[in-house]
Protein backbone atom coordinates (compact mmCIF):
# COMPACT_ATOMS: atom_id res chain seq x y z
CA UNK A 1 0.00 0.00 0.00
CA UNK A 2 2.77 2.39 1.05
CA UNK A 3 4.65 1.44 -2.10
CA UNK A 4 1.64 2.38 -4.25
CA UNK A 5 1.32 5.76 -2.50
CA UNK A 6 5.05 6.41 -3.08
CA UNK A 7 4.71 5.60 -6.80
CA UNK A 8 1.66 7.89 -7.11
CA UNK A 9 3.56 10.68 -5.31
CA UNK A 10 6.55 10.24 -7.63
CA UNK A 11 4.29 10.32 -10.67
CA UNK A 12 2.51 13.44 -9.42
CA UNK A 13 5.86 15.07 -8.75
CA UNK A 14 7.07 14.13 -12.24
CA UNK A 15 3.91 15.55 -13.85
CA UNK A 16 4.23 18.82 -11.91
CA UNK A 17 7.94 19.01 -12.80
CA UNK A 18 7.22 18.49 -16.52
CA UNK A 19 4.46 21.12 -16.41
CA UNK A 20 6.82 23.55 -14.68
CA UNK A 21 9.54 22.94 -17.26
CA UNK A 22 7.05 23.39 -20.14
CA UNK A 23 5.76 26.62 -18.57
CA UNK A 24 9.29 27.89 -18.03
CA UNK A 25 10.34 27.04 -21.61
CA UNK A 26 7.26 28.79 -22.98
CA UNK A 27 7.86 31.86 -20.81
CA UNK A 28 11.51 32.05 -21.80
CA UNK A 29 10.54 31.75 -25.47
CA UNK A 30 8.09 34.62 -25.00
CA UNK A 31 10.63 36.74 -23.18
CA UNK A 32 11.69 39.72 -25.23
CA UNK A 33 13.74 42.43 -23.59
CA UNK A 34 15.16 45.43 -25.40
CA UNK A 35 16.83 48.62 -24.33
CA UNK A 36 15.24 51.44 -26.27
CA UNK A 37 14.98 55.21 -26.42
CA UNK A 38 12.44 57.40 -28.21
CA UNK A 39 13.62 59.35 -31.27
CA UNK A 40 10.73 61.78 -31.58
CA UNK A 41 10.88 65.42 -30.59
CA UNK A 42 8.45 66.91 -28.07
CA UNK A 43 5.49 69.02 -29.14
CA UNK A 44 6.52 72.66 -28.66
CA UNK A 45 4.85 75.87 -29.88
CA UNK A 46 5.83 77.69 -33.07
CA UNK A 47 6.16 81.34 -32.22
CA UNK A 48 5.37 83.81 -35.03
CA UNK A 49 7.87 86.56 -34.24
CA UNK A 50 7.28 88.98 -37.12
CA UNK A 51 5.24 89.54 -40.27
CA UNK A 52 6.44 91.94 -42.94
CA UNK A 53 4.97 93.14 -46.22
CA UNK A 54 7.60 92.82 -48.92
CA UNK A 55 7.79 93.27 -52.66
CA UNK A 56 10.56 91.03 -53.93
CA UNK A 57 10.33 89.94 -57.55
CA UNK A 58 12.42 86.84 -58.19
CA UNK A 59 13.73 86.14 -61.68
CA UNK A 60 16.31 83.44 -61.01
CA UNK A 61 16.47 80.80 -58.28
CA UNK A 62 19.57 78.67 -57.86
CA UNK A 63 18.93 75.62 -55.71
CA UNK A 64 22.13 74.48 -54.14
CA UNK A 65 23.42 71.42 -52.34
CA UNK A 66 26.81 71.85 -50.73
CA UNK A 67 28.89 69.02 -49.32
CA UNK A 68 31.15 70.45 -46.63
CA UNK A 69 33.62 68.67 -44.39
CA UNK A 70 35.98 69.37 -41.58
CA UNK A 71 38.90 67.26 -40.38
CA UNK A 72 40.61 67.14 -37.00
CA UNK A 73 44.10 65.68 -37.17
CA UNK A 74 44.86 63.16 -34.44
CA UNK A 75 47.93 61.23 -33.35
CA UNK A 76 46.65 57.84 -34.53
CA UNK A 77 43.63 58.70 -36.66
CA UNK A 78 41.76 61.73 -37.96
CA UNK A 79 38.23 62.76 -37.03
CA UNK A 80 35.82 63.74 -39.79
CA UNK A 81 32.51 65.54 -39.96
CA UNK A 82 30.77 65.71 -43.32
CA UNK A 83 27.41 67.39 -43.84
CA UNK A 84 25.23 68.30 -46.81
CA UNK A 85 23.64 71.76 -46.66
CA UNK A 86 20.72 72.92 -48.79
CA UNK A 87 19.91 76.44 -49.86
CA UNK A 88 18.33 78.48 -52.64
CA UNK A 89 19.93 81.70 -53.79
CA UNK A 90 17.28 84.04 -55.19
CA UNK A 91 18.07 86.88 -57.60
CA UNK A 92 15.63 89.59 -58.56
CA UNK A 93 14.49 93.12 -57.81
CA UNK A 94 13.06 94.82 -54.76
CA UNK A 95 9.89 96.63 -55.78
CA UNK A 96 10.32 98.98 -52.82
CA UNK A 97 13.38 100.37 -54.63
CA UNK A 98 11.56 101.55 -57.76
CA UNK A 99 11.87 105.27 -58.31
CA UNK A 100 9.02 107.67 -59.13
CA UNK A 101 8.33 107.63 -62.86
CA UNK A 102 9.62 104.07 -63.31
CA UNK A 103 6.73 103.44 -65.70
CA UNK A 104 6.33 105.91 -68.55
CA UNK A 105 3.39 105.45 -70.89
CA UNK A 106 2.65 107.04 -74.21
CA UNK A 107 -0.36 105.64 -76.10
CA UNK A 108 0.31 101.93 -76.63
CA UNK A 109 3.97 102.23 -75.60
CA UNK A 110 5.45 101.82 -72.14
CA UNK A 111 8.97 102.29 -70.82
CA UNK A 112 9.85 100.33 -67.68
CA UNK A 113 12.89 101.21 -65.56
CA UNK A 114 13.59 98.57 -62.94
CA UNK A 115 15.96 98.69 -59.96
CA UNK A 116 19.17 96.62 -60.24
CA UNK A 117 19.21 92.86 -59.81
CA UNK A 118 20.18 91.96 -56.25
CA UNK A 119 20.43 88.99 -53.96
CA UNK A 120 16.89 89.07 -52.56
CA UNK A 121 17.64 87.50 -49.19
CA UNK A 122 20.99 87.00 -47.49
CA UNK A 123 19.52 84.17 -45.43
CA UNK A 124 19.14 81.45 -48.01
CA UNK A 125 20.34 78.26 -46.34
CA UNK A 126 17.72 75.85 -45.03
CA UNK A 127 19.90 74.57 -42.20
CA UNK A 128 17.14 72.46 -40.68
CA UNK A 129 17.19 70.35 -43.87
CA UNK A 130 20.88 69.53 -43.44
CA UNK A 131 21.88 65.90 -43.79
CA UNK A 132 24.59 64.34 -41.73
CA UNK A 133 26.73 62.34 -44.12
CA UNK A 134 29.58 61.06 -41.97
CA UNK A 135 30.87 61.61 -38.46
CA UNK A 136 33.82 60.20 -36.60
CA UNK A 137 34.98 61.62 -33.29
CA UNK A 138 33.08 64.13 -31.23
CA UNK A 139 32.17 67.56 -32.61
CA UNK A 140 30.91 70.66 -30.87
CA UNK A 141 28.10 73.01 -31.88
CA UNK A 142 30.81 75.59 -32.56
CA UNK A 143 32.31 73.24 -35.18
CA UNK A 144 28.88 72.89 -36.79
CA UNK A 145 28.47 76.66 -36.90
CA UNK A 146 31.87 76.90 -38.62
CA UNK A 147 30.70 74.33 -41.20
CA UNK A 148 27.52 76.31 -41.81
CA UNK A 149 29.55 79.46 -42.48
CA UNK A 150 31.78 77.56 -44.85
CA UNK A 151 28.75 76.23 -46.76
CA UNK A 152 27.32 79.77 -46.87
CA UNK A 153 30.51 81.19 -48.37
CA UNK A 154 30.71 78.40 -50.94
CA UNK A 155 27.09 78.82 -52.01
CA UNK A 156 27.53 82.57 -52.45
CA UNK A 157 30.74 82.02 -54.38
CA UNK A 158 29.13 79.48 -56.70
CA UNK A 159 25.83 81.28 -57.26
CA UNK A 160 26.49 85.00 -57.20
CA UNK A 161 28.27 85.09 -60.55
CA UNK A 162 27.96 87.83 -63.19
CA UNK A 163 26.47 85.34 -65.67
CA UNK A 164 23.70 84.46 -63.21
CA UNK A 165 22.96 88.13 -62.55
CA UNK A 166 22.82 88.69 -66.31
CA UNK A 167 20.53 85.68 -66.73
CA UNK A 168 18.21 87.04 -64.00
CA UNK A 169 18.19 90.43 -65.74
CA UNK A 170 17.34 88.89 -69.12
CA UNK A 171 14.55 86.82 -67.61
CA UNK A 172 13.24 89.86 -65.70
CA UNK A 173 13.16 91.81 -68.93
CA UNK A 174 11.26 89.00 -70.69
CA UNK A 175 8.80 88.61 -67.80
CA UNK A 176 8.01 92.33 -67.57
CA UNK A 177 7.66 92.54 -71.34
CA UNK A 178 5.17 89.65 -71.29
CA UNK A 179 3.25 91.22 -68.41
CA UNK A 180 3.03 94.65 -70.01
CA UNK A 181 1.86 93.05 -73.26
CA UNK A 182 -0.82 91.24 -71.25
CA UNK A 183 -1.84 94.64 -69.88
CA UNK A 184 -2.37 95.81 -73.46
CA UNK A 185 0.83 97.68 -74.35
CA UNK A 186 2.13 96.96 -77.85
CA UNK A 187 5.58 98.49 -77.55
CA UNK A 188 7.45 97.67 -74.35
CA UNK A 189 10.92 98.82 -73.39
CA UNK A 190 12.49 97.40 -70.24
CA UNK A 191 15.76 98.56 -68.74
CA UNK A 192 17.52 98.10 -65.42
CA UNK A 193 19.21 100.74 -63.29
CA UNK A 194 22.86 99.98 -62.81
CA UNK A 195 23.84 98.99 -59.28
CA UNK B 1 43.40 71.55 -33.53
CA UNK B 2 40.72 71.81 -36.17
CA UNK B 3 41.90 71.75 -39.71
CA UNK B 4 39.07 72.86 -41.92
CA UNK B 5 39.76 71.43 -45.30
CA UNK B 6 37.85 71.83 -48.53
CA UNK B 7 38.33 68.34 -49.82
CA UNK B 8 34.87 67.77 -51.24
CA UNK B 9 33.26 69.32 -54.28
CA UNK B 10 29.88 70.96 -54.16
CA UNK B 11 27.09 68.67 -55.34
CA UNK B 12 24.36 70.22 -57.44
CA UNK B 13 23.24 73.62 -58.65
CA UNK B 14 19.78 73.78 -60.17
CA UNK B 15 19.13 77.05 -61.93
CA UNK B 16 15.54 77.94 -62.57
CA UNK B 17 14.17 80.99 -64.34
CA UNK B 18 11.13 82.28 -62.52
CA UNK B 19 8.82 85.20 -62.04
CA UNK B 20 7.63 85.21 -58.47
CA UNK B 21 6.43 88.20 -56.54
CA UNK B 22 7.12 87.60 -52.85
CA UNK B 23 4.65 89.70 -50.92
CA UNK B 24 4.78 88.60 -47.29
CA UNK B 25 7.58 87.46 -45.02
CA UNK B 26 7.01 85.53 -41.80
CA UNK B 27 9.58 84.79 -39.13
CA UNK B 28 8.92 81.82 -36.90
CA UNK B 29 10.89 80.84 -33.81
CA UNK B 30 10.80 77.35 -32.38
CA UNK B 31 12.66 75.56 -29.66
CA UNK B 32 12.95 71.93 -30.60
CA UNK B 33 13.18 69.79 -27.49
CA UNK B 34 13.90 66.14 -27.18
CA UNK B 35 14.33 63.98 -24.14
CA UNK B 36 14.89 60.29 -24.07
CA UNK B 37 15.33 57.96 -21.17
CA UNK B 38 16.96 54.64 -21.84
CA UNK B 39 14.27 52.09 -20.89
CA UNK B 40 14.28 48.36 -20.42
CA UNK B 41 11.22 47.23 -22.33
CA UNK B 42 9.66 43.91 -23.16
CA UNK B 43 8.13 40.92 -21.45
CA UNK B 44 9.69 38.65 -18.89
CA UNK B 45 7.98 35.45 -17.75
CA UNK B 46 4.75 36.60 -19.41
CA UNK B 47 4.86 39.95 -17.60
CA UNK B 48 5.28 43.26 -19.46
CA UNK B 49 8.09 45.40 -18.17
CA UNK B 50 9.02 49.03 -18.86
CA UNK B 51 11.72 50.27 -16.52
CA UNK B 52 13.84 53.43 -16.82
CA UNK B 53 17.54 52.71 -16.52
CA UNK B 54 19.43 54.72 -13.90
CA UNK B 55 21.54 57.62 -15.24
CA UNK B 56 20.22 56.90 -18.74
CA UNK B 57 18.60 60.23 -19.47
CA UNK B 58 19.45 62.67 -22.26
CA UNK B 59 17.90 66.04 -23.01
CA UNK B 60 18.45 68.64 -25.69
CA UNK B 61 16.90 71.99 -26.63
CA UNK B 62 17.62 73.37 -30.10
CA UNK B 63 16.50 76.95 -30.89
CA UNK B 64 15.60 77.48 -34.53
CA UNK B 65 14.49 80.48 -36.62
CA UNK B 66 12.67 80.05 -39.89
CA UNK B 67 11.68 82.44 -42.68
CA UNK B 68 8.55 81.69 -44.69
CA UNK B 69 7.55 83.75 -47.69
CA UNK B 70 4.28 83.89 -49.59
CA UNK B 71 4.41 84.63 -53.29
CA UNK B 72 2.34 85.00 -56.43
CA UNK B 73 3.67 83.13 -59.44
CA UNK B 74 3.66 85.38 -62.49
CA UNK B 75 5.33 82.73 -64.65
CA UNK B 76 2.10 82.02 -66.52
CA UNK B 77 0.62 85.52 -66.41
CA UNK B 78 -1.06 86.27 -69.75
CA UNK B 79 -3.81 88.49 -71.18
CA UNK B 80 -6.28 85.93 -69.81
CA UNK B 81 -5.45 87.27 -66.33
CA UNK B 82 -6.40 90.80 -67.37
CA UNK B 83 -9.84 92.19 -68.00
CA UNK B 84 -10.05 95.76 -69.34
CA UNK B 85 -13.42 97.41 -69.37
CA UNK B 86 -12.96 100.98 -70.56
CA UNK B 87 -11.06 102.75 -67.80
CA UNK B 88 -11.52 99.90 -65.32
CA UNK B 89 -8.97 97.11 -65.07
CA UNK B 90 -9.28 93.79 -63.25
CA UNK B 91 -6.27 91.57 -62.64
CA UNK B 92 -7.04 87.96 -61.76
CA UNK B 93 -4.05 86.55 -59.91
CA UNK B 94 -3.04 82.94 -59.39
CA UNK B 95 -3.34 81.50 -55.88
CA UNK B 96 -0.58 82.49 -53.47
CA UNK B 97 1.96 79.87 -52.52
CA UNK B 98 4.23 79.52 -49.52
CA UNK B 99 7.88 78.55 -49.40
CA UNK B 100 10.37 78.19 -46.57
CA UNK B 101 13.24 80.36 -47.78
CA UNK B 102 15.62 79.80 -44.88
CA UNK B 103 16.08 78.17 -41.53
CA UNK B 104 18.84 78.75 -39.01
CA UNK B 105 19.84 76.65 -36.06
CA UNK B 106 21.18 78.78 -33.24
CA UNK B 107 24.14 76.50 -32.56
CA UNK B 108 25.56 78.65 -29.77
CA UNK B 109 22.34 78.48 -27.76
CA UNK B 110 21.84 74.71 -27.92
CA UNK B 111 21.58 73.22 -24.43
CA UNK B 112 22.11 69.56 -23.75
CA UNK B 113 22.32 67.20 -20.82
CA UNK B 114 23.67 63.69 -21.17
CA UNK B 115 23.42 61.05 -18.45
CA UNK B 116 26.48 59.14 -17.28
CA UNK B 117 25.59 55.90 -19.06
CA UNK B 118 24.69 57.59 -22.35
CA UNK B 119 26.70 58.65 -25.37
CA UNK B 120 26.59 62.21 -26.68
CA UNK B 121 24.07 63.20 -29.35
CA UNK B 122 25.42 62.23 -32.74
CA UNK B 123 25.30 64.50 -35.77
CA UNK B 124 22.74 62.18 -37.34
CA UNK B 125 20.46 62.45 -34.30
CA UNK B 126 20.76 66.24 -34.22
CA UNK B 127 19.89 66.65 -37.90
CA UNK B 128 16.99 64.22 -37.44
CA UNK B 129 15.51 66.36 -34.60
CA UNK B 130 16.04 69.52 -36.67
CA UNK B 131 14.25 68.00 -39.66
CA UNK B 132 11.33 67.00 -37.42
CA UNK B 133 11.15 70.58 -36.07
CA UNK B 134 11.17 71.93 -39.61
CA UNK B 135 8.29 69.62 -40.59
CA UNK B 136 6.33 70.69 -37.50
CA UNK B 137 6.60 74.34 -38.61
CA UNK B 138 5.52 73.52 -42.16
CA UNK B 139 2.54 71.58 -40.82
CA UNK B 140 1.44 74.63 -38.81
CA UNK B 141 1.46 76.96 -41.84
CA UNK B 142 -2.31 76.63 -42.50
CA UNK B 143 -3.02 78.18 -39.08
CA UNK B 144 -0.84 81.23 -39.74
CA UNK B 145 -3.18 83.05 -42.14
CA UNK B 146 -0.42 83.48 -44.69
CA UNK B 147 -2.62 83.28 -47.78
CA UNK B 148 -4.94 86.15 -46.82
CA UNK B 149 -2.00 88.41 -46.03
CA UNK B 150 -0.21 87.41 -49.23
CA UNK B 151 -3.28 88.47 -51.23
CA UNK B 152 -3.56 91.83 -49.46
CA UNK B 153 0.13 92.56 -49.85
CA UNK B 154 0.09 91.55 -53.54
CA UNK B 155 -2.49 94.30 -54.07
CA UNK B 156 -0.22 96.74 -52.21
CA UNK B 157 2.55 96.09 -54.74
CA UNK B 158 0.44 95.90 -57.89
CA UNK B 159 -1.97 98.81 -57.35
CA UNK B 160 0.81 101.47 -57.18
CA UNK B 161 2.31 99.86 -60.30
CA UNK B 162 -0.95 100.20 -62.22
CA UNK B 163 -1.42 103.75 -60.90
CA UNK B 164 2.05 104.51 -62.21
CA UNK B 165 0.95 103.02 -65.55
CA UNK B 166 -1.90 105.54 -65.71
CA UNK B 167 -4.91 103.83 -64.13
CA UNK B 168 -6.90 105.55 -61.39
CA UNK B 169 -6.76 103.71 -58.08
CA UNK B 170 -10.55 103.39 -57.84
CA UNK B 171 -10.63 101.73 -61.26
CA UNK B 172 -8.26 98.92 -60.30
CA UNK B 173 -9.43 95.53 -59.01
CA UNK B 174 -7.04 92.81 -57.91
CA UNK B 175 -8.96 89.56 -57.77
CA UNK B 176 -8.27 86.02 -56.59
CA UNK B 177 -10.24 82.82 -56.82
CA UNK B 178 -13.11 82.98 -54.37
CA UNK B 179 -13.95 79.35 -53.94
CA UNK B 180 -10.62 78.05 -52.80
CA UNK B 181 -10.28 75.84 -49.80
CA UNK B 182 -7.53 77.62 -47.89
CA UNK B 183 -6.24 74.61 -45.98
CA UNK B 184 -6.13 72.40 -49.04
CA UNK B 185 -4.57 75.15 -51.10
CA UNK B 186 -1.73 75.73 -48.69
CA UNK B 187 -1.00 72.07 -48.26
CA UNK B 188 -0.97 71.39 -51.96
CA UNK B 189 1.15 74.43 -52.68
CA UNK B 190 3.56 74.25 -49.81
CA UNK B 191 7.07 73.78 -50.99
CA UNK B 192 10.13 72.25 -49.47
CA UNK B 193 8.46 69.44 -47.63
Amino acid sequence: MIRKIKIAAYMLFAIVAVMLVVWLMKSIRQTDITIAADNRINVTPNQLTSIKAIGEWEFLAIANEELVDTVRKGLFSDDHLVRIYYGTVRLGINMHQVEPGWLKTSGDSIEVTLPPIILLDRDFIDEARTKSFFESGQWSHKDREALFRKAYRKMLQHCLKPENILSAQQNGEAQFRQMMKALGYEHVSVKFKSS
Amino acid sequence: MVDESDTLPNLIHRIQKSSRLYTTEFHVHKIITHEDVLRLKGSLLSKDIDLPLPLGERKIAIPMDVTLKAYIDFGHFTERNVECNGTHITILLPDPKVVMTSSKINQEEIKEFVGLTRSHFTDKELTNYEQQGRRAILNSVPEMGIVEMAQENAARVLVPMLVEAGYREENITIAFRKDMNIRQLINSNLEGL
